[in-house]
């Protein structure tokens, strides 16, 4: 029993072509009135592995100007990103990078 | 008003009979909000042959964009195009309901110890992470219902006594302090 078909190679292919093509995403944190500036910083830190500091820019980025990027690479990574600050309670979108 | 004690890793909340009464049940409606999502089975979950069937369930055709805005919140888009959106939805969002479900049962059994012997105890069970994720579940549910902004403490400051959304803000504000101590005894 075979399982890969003609149109599964073709699809593949075009997948393949596209994600050459494509320019990267991003994963973008909007903000919000309800999550505490500390609990952001400490799930920053937890989920990307980031400094202190940097943790700490990102969300006053997020504070003021009401958006941050937090992360960039492939869509698959950045759909991973988005699930798991949704899962700490963080409103985030992903977008093409040419969209920021 | 009870707050976290950190001994080691293990930190402990200890709670009047009435604080837990307010935690399980705010745990319990979100709870029947998210919907129940398993049954009670007899097969061990750590069996290969249970975890191989588990990862063989197809994803759902389709999951439509939840209609209740607490729930909206707690699973949000992750794209603003709709057809992209529903697509993650549709991958992702039956497993985050069965997280969130997980860690609220774990924090509903914890506080049914006190609220059944309706004495006041220390929950020493629930680990760091639990505690941050359903503290953090249960002020953005009140919050949505509540329309939190930025200037919603003065507002609950000015409001009177009999106000009947008093007591509910007090919830939630108290969720928020809770939740900021126990990050300052985790970074401690």
């Amino acid at each position: 029993m075979s399982t890969d078909t003609l149109s599964d190679v073709e699809s593949d292919t075009d997948l393949h072509i596209s994600q050459l093509v494509d320019k990267p995403w991003v994963t973008i944190v909007w903000d919000d009135p309800v999550n505490l500036m500390s609990y952001v910083v400490h799930v920053f830190i937890k989920l990307f592995g980031f400094s202190k500091e940097k943790a700490h820019e990102l969300m006053m980025q997020v504070h003021n100007e009401g958006r941050a990027v937090v992360s960039s690479g492939s869509r698959e990574e950045m759909e991973w990103d988005v699930q798991r600050l949704h899962e700490h309670g963080l409103w985030a979108t992903l977008q093409r990078d040419d969209k920021v | 008003m009870s707050e976290f004690t950190r001994e080691e890793d293990n930190y402990l909340l200890d709670l009047t009979v009435d604080e837990a009464h307010i935690l399980i049940n705010l745990v319990e409606q979100l709870l029947e909000l998210l919907g129940v999502d398993d049954i009670p089975h007899h097969y061990d979950e750590s069996d290969p042959f249970a975890q191989l069937m588990h990862q063989l369930k197809p994803a759902p055709d389709e999951v439509a964009t939840p209609e209740d805005p607490v729930l909206l919140r707690l699973l949000p888009n992750a794209y603003a195009d709709p057809e992209s959106a529903a697509d993650f939805r549709r991958f992702t969002e039956p497993a985050m309901r069965s997280k969130k479900n997980a860690t609220l049962r774990k924090a509903r059994e914890a506080l049914a110890v006190i609220v059944d012997t309706n004495s006041p105890g220390v929950i020493e069970e629930l680990d760091s992470a639990t505690w941050l994720a359903v503290i953090n579940d249960l002020r953005i549910a009140l919050s949505v219902r509540l329309e939190i902004s930025e200037s919603s403490f003065e507002k609950f400051e000015a409001l009177p006594e009999e106000d009947a959304q008093k007591p509910l803000y007090a919830v939630y504000f108290w969720l928020g302090w809770l939740q900021s101590n126990l990050l300052d005894l985790m970074l401690a």
